[in-house]
């Protein structure tokens, strides 16, 4: 990856917001309907909508990150190492629970003795390779759960740490993750 | 066109119609033979009856559902309970749990598997009286294929303003869906399906 394009590249920034939508979606649909929804007909009907978010999360954030190993990022605003470094590993994590949490919903999916159709957006089957297994199903929905709750703190991190930069810190961070800023970053007394 | 002109015709045109409905006015006077005095068959009121079952799961809510189409036939002897008889037969593809989708889902190979198995089929083969309003009925089951022996608990309920004519039934009985073959979720959905089948029973006479 190239650093040091003045924003990121409109089709990233399209890819952030979309997936933006699409996790929120996501992560409400999966709490409201385990938590909050209790006819049998609208909680089938739910979890495959749920089901098809998060393949499409899924193939989004593939995407996402072949795109950012071929296109230039814009270089990180200056700050403390500390918090870059902090930063890096937030992305790096989210990056990981997007991919961590369709594969666990699918292996939960799969292994399911409740199997059912996945068609993702009535478009397509997914495979199901593996048979049904009770322990394996466990393992898979321990580790959705807890993605999910990890997710939901690293996104509230996030967005936290966007609105630092925006509004204590006064620098580009959140602005050119949707347009190119107009000025060059001022950031006077700070490195 | 004059109304009876019409059914001339009709009755030119469709006359196998006309010897096929003799032949069953024939098949069901001979069956009539189970129907030894003080038998008598009943017509099922469809605006009154709901074949219907519950089950439950784990990690998933009860699930309701219904059949909106099947035919029936009540054949009931007051005095001696044990001539009555029953018969169900439901059209499998008529489930109903509440959602396209999820109908799909229980029509499908997994559960129903409607298209090999177009029908589910009760047949009584036991009726004891238990108490005044309470029969105990036992019957053939056949479901996806398998024919086993059900027992349904049935409370009967005569409408006094009907003067005899209404007869209100309430069939409740559970079975055990793994004796017929039908496997899929268990342990996480429950082994035992409860049924409910609600209808009433109307006479002329």
């Amino acid at each position: 990856m190239s650093e040091g394009a003045a924003s990121w590249p409109l089709s990233l920034r399209f890819l952030h917001w979309l997936s933006a939508a699409l996790i929120l979606a996501a992560l409400m649909l999966g709490t409201y309907m385990v938590q909050l929804v209790h006819d049998s007909a609208a909680r089938f009907e739910l979890t495959q909508t749920h089901k098809s978010l998060g393949i499409t999360i899924f193939l989004i954030t593939i995407v996402r990150l072949c795109w950012r190993i071929l296109v230039s990022a814009p270089k990180p605003e200056p700050a403390a190492p500390m918090v870059l470094l902090a930063a890096r590993a937030a992305h790096i994590a989210l990056y990981i629970l997007l991919l961590l949490m369709p594969l666990s919903g699918w292996l939960m999916a799969t292994t399911t003795p409740v199997r059912v159709p996945t068609k993702v957006f009535s478009l397509f089957q997914l495979p199901y390779p593996l048979s049904p297994d009770i322990a394996t199903f466990r393992f898979a929905h321990t580790v959705h759960v807890t993605s999910a709750i990890l997710l939901a703190a690293l996104i509230v991190l996030h967005v936290g740490a966007a609105l630092i930069h925006a509004l204590a810190w006064h620098d580009h961070t959140l602005e050119r993750m949707w347009r190119t800023p107009r000025k060059a970053p001022q950031l006077p007394g700070r490195r | 066109m004059d109304a009876r002109l019409l059914i001339r015709g009709m009755r030119a045109r469709h006359g196998w119609i006309y010897r096929l409905a003799a032949i069953l006015m024939f098949a069901l006077a001979a069956d009539g033979g189970r129907a030894a005095p003080g038998v008598q068959a009943w017509r099922i009121d469809e605006t009154h009856t709901s074949i219907g079952f519950k089950i439950d799961a784990v990690g998933f809510p009860t699930t309701h559902g219904h059949f909106t189409h099947y035919s029936g036939r009540i054949l009931i002897d007051f005095e001696r309970p044990a001539k009555s008889f029953t018969s169900f037969t439901v059209d499998s593809a008529s489930v109903d749990v509440g959602s396209p989708s999820f109908n799909d889902f229980v029509k499908s190979t997994a559960l129903l598997d409607v298209e090999k198995f177009p029908t589910l089929n009760f047949n009584s083969t036991q009726v004891e009286k238990l108490d005044a309003h309470t029969a105990r009925v036992t019957g053939n089951l056949t479901l996806l294929g398998v024919t086993k022996p059900i027992v349904l608990t049935v409370n009967v309920d005569t409408d006094p303003s009907s003067k005899g004519r209404v007869v209100a039934f309430l069939a409740t009985g559970t079975i055990t869906r793994s004796e017929f073959g039908m496997l899929f979720g268990i342990p996480l959905i429950d082994d035992a399906l409860e049924i409910t089948i609600k209808t009433r029973a109307l006479t002329n006479e």
